[in-house]
């Protein structure tokens, strides 16, 4: 993985005295609460509903355990010693004091970690594939890709004020499994015509109250040319975004607006005109930072271990957990294997600062030292050797973390909501709770296999319920909280946003209510028909039925 | 840096809500031209500046209106050259935050080298023997993976290549770096004079170890119509056919690595007896891996890993080089006496360096 060298290190220094500098000029008056917030929020520090927040980048969800030791080592003495992970692959504090602020700041700097545009209108932490640099269906690892967007992108000069914030996310593998359609922009690496490295481009998705699914803007942009086709991309949107209402200022709305053909056409005449050679990465540079990311050194290992083979014949219980939560891996004897944050009645996302130091200690032992971040708000060693997997396992039992349920119906994605947030509407997470203690048993979930559910507790849609197979929304409805629910969303590659299928619900209506729509999915699938192929197939309408049939009797 | 200016300027005052079309057609006929931001979330003006000097106003840029501090830099790398500061403006505030950072990684209008040209700069410039120096010191008494580890890390910015002939001892040194780094340029050098079991044993052993970059050098075809049209340079002068084969190709093949792993061990030749695991040579980095290896540790490294054996092996060749100037050894003759046996020579000249190939 990455490492920092000087230049790195003087950056991530120089901008904590610059914040601290910042701070001073707050408290001095030289800074109105007005000038400050953008500054603070391009640092990370929100201010929430009971206290400030601190959100921590996790560039591309790649740690080593030196960093998660450190991030827990943070929740431990700065905080309630407990962190949350969020959809776009950062860790969140919730309960630090402004006045520790820089002395977090610092110990992230020791780690080479820092919290510079995890918030504010700018372009932020670009996210890729969970599985990369380990899946087997890989074109080309787009982490390199990712960390050459993250130096570029960093204290910007041109697009730290842009009209709103600036999401990017990279996959390098037809599967889409970094939700990149409904990033403001999302790049696939594709294999050019010569052979080369080339990125099908894609812009102007989003969530929020509008939400967009991005549209092809690029079918193959030259590697080198990358980022001066981004350039021109936010060049466009910054000088004709809309700036009146924050609600229509995202990229999306300017394309949707002008139609994907007149933006493309804006962008190409900024293309033109750019001094497209400066921004060409240089080649050495593109190689020195490819180097840090080769494949560790694997052993050359048989397809099948005897190991694993006979765990999954000795415990049940570990046979459930590699049926859920251990992947395919492109070398032969090796797998991912992924921790789910969704303990049965849990909060998603969460974890605490010990069970951080596990998972550092476990990445240390048996996966060459990485860790990952995922969009589903879980995490993943990425590379493990399928003869350890039975003891990682264990290890992960003991701590907590051994939760089978990847991809199922509990692994359910939510935003903080009410208890948190200042922005939200409704509590999202005993919702999420209420759920996952309803639908605990994994026989029943393996029998229904992935459903993707996603919470969120307002329209800002932090929990991305647009694209949930089934997405929760929550609304203040006359002070009360309700949920709207929605179904058909998918974030991948068949990206759809879901359709509404009625009026809200009260909150202990929405667990019932889905457990019903789960139970009419199995009545009517096909054989080996997954939950969101059934929705496309019939439609919403069943669902509608299932969600109501018991409001509807009651008020017959 | 930005200049900071107290009261209004003068020249024609836009804001940076104008289209971005109505700047450019007044920036054609102004010298002096005051972009005012309304807001300073209304980062317009930036992108303005920008468009403005990549498309060649050459005049005076200056900011003005609701600007920060914080903002001096930004100001500054997108093409102003001044900001007229409010009135009761802190200017000590301007000029510290616009020297905030010392450096930036992306480039833009301003010309100061951003952080990717200073990286390469400081890895051309790198004292070399010193690195070697402190490589020798950190790898003592360490293993062959080991120092390759050392050479292959990523923060030392080098260009690793190696070069391989295929020969004989070959396997060892081939699986220790495809081990730590499959897709390292393995550079071979197509003399076209090799024995045919060699290149088959190339592509056996590059299948074998996995080996993705395996480069064919071949010598060119203009130097070798003038120097060796008959293909027999060898019989009348080795040394000119080993630097149209191998000297000069290596040379071409290796001017993108500024560090080259090689198999090349003490006890060899007298010429390598004081060889250290890194050595620099003609602004290369020399790596030497298996410098203190011997014949046997070299067997036992081919044993162990089970890596297959050069097919002339068995037939007494010891060390390979092309056929013409290769022959086998006898039971309990030096491994390198069959190369230009009967000849003064011991090296071909790729590991002399320029220096001793001129003496």
């Amino acid at each position: 993985m990455y490492r920092y060298d000087e230049f790195d290190h003087a950056l991530v220094r120089e901008r904590v005295e610059e914040f601290s500098d910042q701070v001073a000029r707050r408290a001095s008056g030289a800074l109105t609460e007005d000038e400050f917030k953008p500054l603070r929020l391009m640092n990370g520090v929100y201010l929430q509903l009971h206290a400030y927040m601190l959100r921590v980048a996790v560039p591309y969800g790649t740690m080593s355990s030196r960093q998660m030791r450190k991030l827990g080592h943070i929740a431990r003495t700065y905080d309630k010693g407990y962190g949350h992970f969020t959809t776009r692959t950062n860790i969140q504090y919730n309960w630090p004091a402004l006045t520790d602020l820089p002395a977090i700041l610092r110990d992230l700097a020791e780690v080479e970690m820092h919290a510079i545009q995890t918030s504010g209108n700018c372009i932020r932490n670009t996210t890729t594939d969970v599985f990369a640099g380990a899946a087997d269906d890989e074109i080309e690892d787009p982490r390199p890709w990712c960390e050459i967007i993250r130096q570029w992108s960093t204290i910007h000069p041109e697009f730290s004020f842009l009209p709103r914030k600036f999401k990017i996310a990279v996959v390098g593998a037809e599967k889409d499994r970094a939700a990149i359609r409904t990033h403001d922009v999302g790049l696939q690496i594709v294999r050019a015509a010569d052979g080369g490295t080339a990125f099908r481009v894609f812009v102007g998705g989003g969530q929020g109250r509008l939400p967009h699914i991005a549209q092809e803007i690029a079918a193959a942009v030259p590697a080198a040319d990358l980022l001066a086709y981004l350039t021109a991309i936010l060049r466009a949107w910054n000088l004709l975004g809309r700036r009146d209402n924050i609600h229509k200022a995202r990229i999306k709305i300017l394309v949707a607006s002008i139609g994907i053909d007149a933006f493309r056409e804006e962008v190409d005449r900024h293309y033109a005109t750019l001094r497209r050679e400066d921004l060409k990465i240089p080649a050495d540079e593109l190689v020195r930072i490819q180097a840090y990311f080769a494949p560790p050194p694997f052993e050359d290992l048989p397809k099948a271990s005897a190991p694993f083979d006979r765990a999954l014949l000795a415990d049940p219980d570990f046979a459930r957990f590699a049926r859920n939560n251990v992947r395919r891996h492109r070398q032969a004897g090796y797998a991912s294997v992924v921790i789910s944050l969704k303990p049965i009645g849990g909060v998603p996302g969460d974890i605490t600062a010990d069970q951080m130091d596990v998972a550092a200690d476990l990445a240390e032992r048996y996966s060459f030292d990485e860790i990952r971040a995922a969009y589903e708000q879980n995490l993943v060693l990425p590379h493990v050797k399928l003869d350890d997997v039975p003891a990682l396992w264990r290890a992960l039992h003991e701590a907590g973390l051994a939760t089978a349920n990847a991809d199922l119906v509990t692994d359910v994605i939510a935003c903080p909501g009410l208890d948190y947030c200042s922005l939200a509407n409704a509590r999202s997470i005993p919702v999420a709770q209420a759920l996952s203690t309803r639908l605990a048993d994994l026989d029943y979930q393996e029998k229904l296999g992935p459903v993707r559910i996603n919470m969120s507790g307002c329209i800002n849609a932090c929990g991305h319920h647009h694209v949930g197979h089934i997405g929760v929304l929550g609304v203040d409805r006359k002070g009360e909280e309700y949920y709207q629910i929605t179904v058909g969303g998918s974030p991948d590659e068949q990206a759809a946003l879901g359709d509404i299928v009625g009026k809200s619900l009260p909150s202990e209506e929405v667990a019932p209510a889905i457990q019903r729509t789960l139970d009419r999915y199995l009545e009517i699938r096909t054989d080996g028909e997954r939950f969101i192929d059934t929705v496309r197939r019939v439609g919403p309408d069943p669902f509608r039925d299932a969600i109501y049939e018991t409001l509807d009797a009651a008020n017959a | 840096m930005l200049q900071t200016l107290e009261g209004i300027q003068n020249g024609l005052r836009l804001s940076v809500t104008t289209p971005l079309e109505e700047v450019e057609a007044a920036a054609a006929s102004e010298d002096v031209l005051v972009l005012e931001f309304e807001a300073f979330r209304d980062g317009r003006g930036f992108s303005l500046a920008s468009v403005l000097r990549e498309r060649g106003y050459a005049g005076r840029l200056i900011a003005a209106g609701k600007v920060l501090p914080d903002q001096a830099r930004h100001l500054r790398r997108s093409g102003f050259d001044a900001v007229e500061l409010q009135p009761g403006a802190d200017a000590a505030a301007w000029a510290r935050m616009d020297q905030a950072f010392s450096a930036a990684y992306q480039p833009a209008t301003e010309a100061a080298p951003t952080i990717w040209q200073r990286r390469r700069a400081a890895s051309n410039d790198r004292d070399l023997e010193a690195l070697a120096e402190r490589l020798n010191r950190e790898v003592e008494g360490k293993s062959a993976p080991e120092i390759v580890r050392a050479a292959l890390d990523p923060a030392l910015g080098l260009r690793v290549g190696t070069i391989s002939s295929f020969g004989a001892e070959s396997a060892a040194l081939l699986h220790i770096i495809a081990k730590e780094r499959s897709e390292t340029p393995v550079v071979f050098l197509e003399t076209g004079q090799h024995f045919l079991q060699t290149l088959s044993y190339r592509t056996q052993l590059t299948k074998a170890l996995g080996l993705s970059d395996v480069r064919l050098v071949t010598p060119d075809a203009g130097e070798k119509a003038t120097l060796d049209v008959r293909d027999d340079l060898w019989k009348t002068d080795a040394d000119a056919c080993c630097d149209l084969r191998k000297v000069r190709p290596l040379a071409r093949a290796t001017a993108g690595f500024n560090a080259i792993i090689t198999g090349r061990k003490r006890y060899q030749a007298s010429t390598r007896a004081a060889l250290k695991p890194f050595e620099v040579l003609d602004g290369v980095l020399r790596i030497n891996p298996l410098a203190d290896w011997d014949s046997e540790d070299v067997e036992a490294w081919l044993v162990e890993h089970d890596l297959p054996r050069h097919p002339l092996v068995e037939q007494g060749y010891l060390s390979i080089g092309c056929w013409p100037c290769t022959r086998a050894v006898e039971d309990g003759e030096d491994a390198r006496a069959g190369r230009w046996s009967g000849m003064d020579k011991v090296e071909c000249g790729i590991h002399l360096g320029k220096r001793q190939a001129a003496a």
